[in-house]
């Protein structure tokens, strides 16, 4: 089967700082790497690849430092990683970050499979899937929590609110992975000496017409006017006594004061 | 002939979030003369008549559509749309919403933005501005829109539930033959059932990873008796222990309580998101550098099996109850 699995290089949105006074966001210096969420993705089109055969290719569309991300992704087992250089720069919303991944796609060819995860780390707009599945005219299967190929089908679980939702596809299709399924593998020495050899290849915008069609179309962007963090302002107030007693009766006044607790008669 | 006015259509298979954009949708078309109509896709769930009565107009489709189904419902979706023609469409950001929303912004090219925490409409130009959750909900993004239809996901808790008061709406059937899905269902299975409503809970004791493993909670159970609490927890906890279904969080549930006691709780930004609308955070955690300190209200650094049982103890000593 050959399977092609989209990830992002996301922020690690646990390192951005919020300046408290102006509330800007503060996003030099905060690490990026391939999301948890993507490497669930990579996990599920390994395990399929590893019992039904072919390959997995790995498609990003990001800044050119993302290169350094695909070595832990070739180590768990894709085959090779595309990398497509965003030429928004990491400022087009998810309409124009599809049909780029779209223009892509379509130029990498035919695949039995297309992987993702139901949302990225940092942008966690769950928009990716839905929209690619109407733009390629694919069957989705959303929230994937298992995936098992036979017959030329998949079949898998849906992760809904209320219940497991068994389903059937036919291919070609596109899976979205739910939450926190497929925790991807540990690698080894010898995993990541393998990636090394493994194929990667860049798309520009200017040596790639395709994806310069997208952009002619697209004047804008993004809708998106402003940004701001968003700071909620807590009392900080570490409790102290000489005595946990003393202590535990610090915070039972403060929480009769605050109108949460009250004494009994 | 005056135009008919514009329109808010409001979708969502969860009756209580229906209710509650149908809420915010109220209040924001009354100045402006504009019309509140919803979208059933099947048979009503209990409590859907209360939450309908602040629509003026209900439209059904004349086949029931499956909630289980975004195609359909995405179509069912689009035809509404392009049938009567909504200024804004809100829906209900849970999975099926967040899947059906960006297909049908896709079929129709309208704009889209998800996770909504507010919304505006020009009472000038009648143009449409949000702001959304980004980052996870770290910052919060602007957004000024320029289709004839805008689509808006919020999710469940972010505005107000109307006081259920009105007449019923008029039932507008609307002609719809569903495409059928390539994706066939061939069964359902159970999840763990979800918690006791921790949305309506005044007090939730958050557990964190600083709770152990093989804590039997008999201490905490006790606390959260004494306290008139809901218990509830971090999403590590949920995934690695077979305490909790939910977990508060980002991915999880929100909540706005009185008060939010975190026991051994880290603070990654993932979870704060969960609990930053309680009027009142307390922390205890043994590690006095922990990211959960700056995020509290009050702070006990301390371990937090050596001041549970005192606290508790100085509660039932001073007959303290909730208010």
């Amino acid at each position: 089967m050959n399977i092609l699995v989209l990830i992002k290089y996301s922020l690690d949105i646990a390192e951005i700082k919020v300046d408290p006074k102006t509330c800007d966001l503060r996003l030099e210096g905060v690490p990026e790497k391939f999301g948890n969420i993507d490497k669930n993705a990579v996990e599920a089109a390994v395990r399929l690849k590893e019992k039904t055969g072919g390959t997995v290719k790995a498609l990003t569309l990001g800044p050119a430092r993302a290169r350094d991300g695909f070595k832990d992704i070739l180590a768990m087992g894709a085959d090779e990683a595309i990398l497509v250089e965003d030429p928004a720069q990491g400022n087009a919303d998810a309409v124009v970050c599809v049909r780029v991944l779209e223009a892509a796609i379509r130029k990498l060819g035919v695949f039995d499979l297309i992987v993702c995860g139901f949302a990225s780390d940092d942008g966690y707009t769950y928009q990716v899937a839905p929209r690619l599945a109407e733009r390629l005219g694919l069957p989705l299967v959303s929230y994937a929590r298992s995936l098992e190929a036979r017959d030329g089908k998949i079949s898998a679980e849906r992760d809904l609110e209320s219940n497991l939702q068994q389903v059937e596809a036919p291919l070609p299709c596109i899976v979205s992975i739910a939450e926190e399924a497929f925790p991807p593998r540990r690698t080894t020495l010898m995993d990541a000496i393998k990636a090394k050899k493994k194929p990667v290849t860049v798309w520009t915008a200017q040596d790639t017409p395709e994806i310069e069609q997208v952009l002619s179309e697209n004047q804008t962007f993004s809708r998106c006017v402003g940004q701001k963090g968003i700071v909620v302002q807590r009392k900080q107030q570490i409790l102290k006594g000489q005595s946990m007693a003393e202590i535990a009766d610090q915070l039972i006044d403060s929480l009769i004061h605050e109108n949460i607790l009250k004494e009994g008669e | 002939m005056t135009a008919a006015p514009a329109q808010i259509l409001v979708f969502s298979e969860n009756t209580a979030l229906l209710a509650e954009l149908i809420g915010k949708a109220q209040q924001a078309a009354r100045p402006l003369g504009w019309e509140v109509t919803a979208l059933l896709c099947d048979e009503p769930a209990p409590g859907t008549d209360q939450a309908l009565a602040g629509a003026s107009v209900v439209y059904r489709p004349s086949q029931p559509v499956s909630s289980f189904d975004p195609v359909a419902v995405t179509g069912l979706l689009c035809r509404v749309i392009a049938e009567k023609c909504p200024a804004l469409v809100l829906i209900g950001a849970t999975r099926l919403g967040l899947e059906a929303a960006p297909r049908a912004a896709e079929r129709i090219q309208a704009d889209y933005a998800a996770w909504v925490t507010g919304f505006d409409i020009s009472p000038d130009d009648s143009s449409i501005s949000a702001s959304t959750m980004l980052y996870s909900g770290v910052g919060s993004a602007d957004y000024h829109f320029q289709s004839p239809t805008v689509i808006l996901t919020a999710a469940q808790g972010v505005f107000e539930a109307h006081a259920g008061e009105g007449n019923p709406p008029a039932c507008v059937t609307v002609d719809y033959q569903p495409e059928a899905s390539p994706v066939k269902v061939t069964g359902y299975s159970d999840k763990p059932a979800g918690g006791a409503s921790l949305e309506q809970a005044e007090i939730v004791i958050d557990l964190g990873q600083g709770v152990k493993p093989d804590d039997d909670r008999a201490l905490i159970n006790e606390l959260a008796g004494l306290l008139g609490g809901q218990l509830a927890c971090t999403r590590p906890v949920a995934s690695e222990r077979n305490w909790f279904p939910d977990w508060l969080g980002l991915s999880g549930m929100k909540v706005s309580p009185k008060l939010c006691l975190t026991l051994g709780v880290s603070g990654a930004i993932q979870h704060i998101i969960g609990i930053r609308s309680a009027q009142q955070i307390v922390s205890v955690n043994n590690d006095e550098g922990s990211a959960i300190f700056s995020q509290s209200d009050y702070g006990i650094t301390a371990d937090l099996y050596e001041f549970l049982p005192v606290l508790v103890e100085r509660i039932k000593a001073r007959g303290v109850r909730p208010c």
